[in-house]
């Protein structure tokens, strides 16, 4: 071992005085550059000596053209370079959309509060703009009905830092969707389906789970350059599906890795893992819900055809554990409960697609009762900002009478909206 | 002492490494911005680009692997105009790169002093289909913008490495020359079809055409990016027969099918291009992507 470090040391000395003898060869070199750059020098003192005598020429000249029509060329200068006239402070105004989503809902299940009905699902008001140098904000407000009035909620807002001290790391507070897997973080315009997959709505409620809290990621510096992106985040134990409802007086807390692979040019990769953890009562830890997550999703897109075919294959699978510890009804101290999804959606012409889900879930607080669902359907997307949708969705209940539902969704915006993640 | 000789190796071993020298790492939006900067950086510069020159600028997904590209680069390049307008910010958030925000001086806009056309001069809404509303952003076709993208380049270049300055400007130089030189080449080839008529797919010809002295006189598409309808092909298809309009220009990553049936219908020559280098492979760099479109356009009016 002695040797081999004496051979390498020797090696790179060696290296250094060919790299020094190199050196001695660069002075002369070295003279011979800086003779060429005197020379470039007064070549280029030749030039701008040239070009500024032209100049002075040119301006001469428009001077000259000036004083000859100079009631053109102003009305001419006016138009092009004169600022638009207002309350410039509203160029700061941040960018405002409104996205609104009507759908007409068939069942065959009587009891169902939408059963055969027009619904103006939601009104999404989005407002987006730098802060200042150092963060941007974003504000979703959700109108939407609740029986026969209307309510207006927060669904997401909060600030995120963009330039922190640390590189490649970033933070944001407010409130926001939990990054939890995959389709939680997803607004409803964005989804490929007409509804949220059964796995979040049993396990996390009708749009997930979303409460004020903070939240950092980070760019994992890996020796492939792929994108792994670390986020924890802590916010209120207040989801009433899986925490503590109203009653929580303490925090979940959330990890997520986000692995993302470009397989080549047309395809790509997503592998993501999820956990999160918290009281699930007025508690502080004697009764916990643990839940984990995996999320896998495929994407092709060639990309000379890529306006016309594209193909998602998009999974995700969540497994939860709540304690009950206390909760006599129930009899039993964990529930262990879990749910999945599947679904492919298949672009195969400029503004059409078809996709098709499977669904399996159970319910955190019963392992017993389980939904299993069958989801076919196909989008029109008229143009970027509207699109329609016909779904048709069998589900099989063991708590409760099977369905047999068809939507039709019509998803229309107005303004700047930027688009949602990848 | 075997530490000692450990520890020298390796100290020695990323010396000499580390003499590698730093190049300015290039991000842009698209290839044709990749050709020119390449030109005007060249070996002070690594470069490459988000879109390939076969797909469509407009429709780039902002991947997370984009925005790994991103956080590595030291000046992000954009054409401007609102073309990145669906990918750009979150491309620059996502890669948490703080030296290619917007207005800083690791961010470039290349649209600065390029002759732009189809500036709005009334109010604008998405009824007329997607228009720009600072300009039609396609205006790298004309050659004469290539060199105010090169000027721009070189200017931001010199900003970055004050020490290169000489070496990017007698390349922007160069490349001036050369577009000067192929630009009568061009011309020459063009000069037997000026004023004539054609027909194009997407409204991306303006620029080309203002300076080749070609005629735009219809669109397959009835509004910018609205697919074309039957009804629309129709009207284009009688526009076509009764004004003796014998080209159809379009973009390689376009369905064919619309165009070819109007070429049928009309006895018309198709002409299909790439609009960006690399949309096909004779198109290597911006020179031969112009060659390119001129070869094809001057094939299809002479058959």
């Amino acid at each position: 071992m002695k040797k081999v470090y004496i051979f390498l040391f020797v090696f790179f000395v060696l290296g250094r005085c060919v790299f020094a003898g190199d050196m001695q060869k660069n002075n002369s070199d070295i003279d011979d550059l800086k003779n060429e750059i005197e020379q470039l020098k007064l070549q280029f003192q030749e030039m701008k000596a040239n070009y500024e005598s032209k100049i002075n020429q040119l301006e001469t000249k428009i001077a000259g053209l000036q004083e000859a029509s100079p009631k053109i060329e102003s009305t001419q200068i006016a138009q092009v370079s004169k600022p638009a006239e207002g309350r410039f402070f509203q160029n700061f105004n941040p960018d405002i959309s409104v996205i609104g989503d009507f759908t007409f809902h068939g069942t065959d299940k009587k009891d169902d509060e939408q059963y055969n009905q027009f619904k103006m699902r939601q009104a999404e008001l989005a407002f987006s703009a730098p802060v200042d140098s150092y963060a941007r904000a974003d504000l979703f407000m959700h109108i939407e009905p609740d029986g026969e009035e209307w309510g207006i909620g927060l669904c997401e807002g909060y600030i995120t830092l963009l330039e922190l001290p640390v590189p490649g790391l970033q933070a944001k507070v407010g409130k926001f969707k939990a990054n939890f897997g995959k389709v939680n973080r997803m607004h409803l315009h964005s989804l490929p389906w007409v509804d949220y997959p059964n796995m979040l709505t049993n396990f996390f409620g009708e749009e997930g789970m979303s409460q004020p809290g903070i939240s950092a990621s980070y760019l994992v510096p890996n020796p492939w350059d792929n994108y792994i992106e670390l986020t924890l985040e802590a916010m209120n134990n207040h989801n009433s599906s899986v925490f503590a409802g109203s009653e929580g007086r303490d925090l979940v807390y959330i990890a997520h890795l986000k692995n993302f692979f470009d397989i080549n040019e047309e395809s790509a990769i997503e592998l993501g893992g999820s956990f999160a953890t918290g009281p699930n009562d007025d508690g502080h830890g004697k009764n916990r819900t643990n839940i984990e997550g995996i999320d896998l999703t495929y994407k092709w897109k060639p990309l000379k055809e890529g306006l016309y075919k594209s193909f998602v294959f998009q999974n995700e699978i969540l497994f939860c554990q709540k304690d009950n510890v206390g909760d006599e009804e129930l009899g039993v101290k964990q529930i262990d409960s879990w749910g999945v999804y599947s679904s492919a959606q298949y672009q195969f012409a400029k503004r059409w697609s078809v996709f098709g889900r499977y669904d399996f879930s159970e319910f955190p607080d019963s392992a017993n009762n389980c939904d299993y669902a069958y989801s076919v359907g196909m989008t029109f997307n008229q143009s970027e900002y509207c699109f329609w949708r016909l779904q048709f969705k069998r589900t099989d209940r063991n708590y409760s009478k099977d369905s047999n539902e068809i939507w039709l969704q019509c998803n229309f915006g107005l303004g700047p909206h930027r688009k949602h993640e990848f | 002492m075997k530490k000692i000789f450990f520890a020298l190796t390796l100290i020695l071993g990323f010396g000499l490494l580390s003499y590698a020298g730093d190049k300015i790492n290039i991000l842009t939006s698209t290839s044709d911005l990749k050709s020119i900067a390449e030109f005007i950086g060249g070996d002070k510069v690594t470069v490459d680009s988000l879109g390939k020159g076969y797909q469509d600028p407009h429709f780039i997904d902002a991947k997370p692997s984009f925005m790994i590209k991103a956080k590595k680069a030291d000046l992000f390049i954009v054409v401007g105009l609102e073309l990145e307008i669906g990918y750009e910010e979150l491309i620059i958030d996502g890669s948490r790169n703080p030296k290619i925000r917007f207005g800083q001086i690791g961010y470039l806009d290349v649209s600065n002093g390029a002759s732009l056309l189809e500036i709005p001069t009334t109010k604008i809404d998405r009824s007329m289909g997607d228009v720009h509303p600072m300009g039609n952003p396609h205006y790298w076709l004309d050659p004469m913008n290539a060199k105010v993208i090169a000027f721009n380049i070189a200017n931001r270049l010199s900003e970055l490495s004050p020490d290169d300055e000489f070496y990017f400007k007698e390349n922007l130089n160069k490349f001036n020359k050369k577009i000067d030189e192929k630009f009568a080449e061009w011309a020459e080839k063009l000069n037997p079809f000026n004023g004539k008529k054609i027909a194009v797919y997407h409204r991306s010809w303006p620029y080309f055409a203002d300076r080749f002295g070609l005629d735009i006189a219809c669109e397959l598409e009835p509004k910018p990016g609205i697919p074309p309808s039957p009804g629309h092909l129709k009207d284009v298809i009688q526009k076509m027969r009764d004004e003796n309009i014998k080209v159809i220009l379009m973009e390689v990553f376009y369905d064919e099918k619309p165009a070819r049936f109007v070429a049928e219908q009309t006895g018309a020559k198709l002409a299909i291009v790439p609009n960006s280098v690399g949309g096909t492979k004779e198109a290597k760099d911006y020179f031969s992507l112009i060659d390119a479109i001129v070869e094809k356009l001057a094939e299809a009016f002479s058959l």
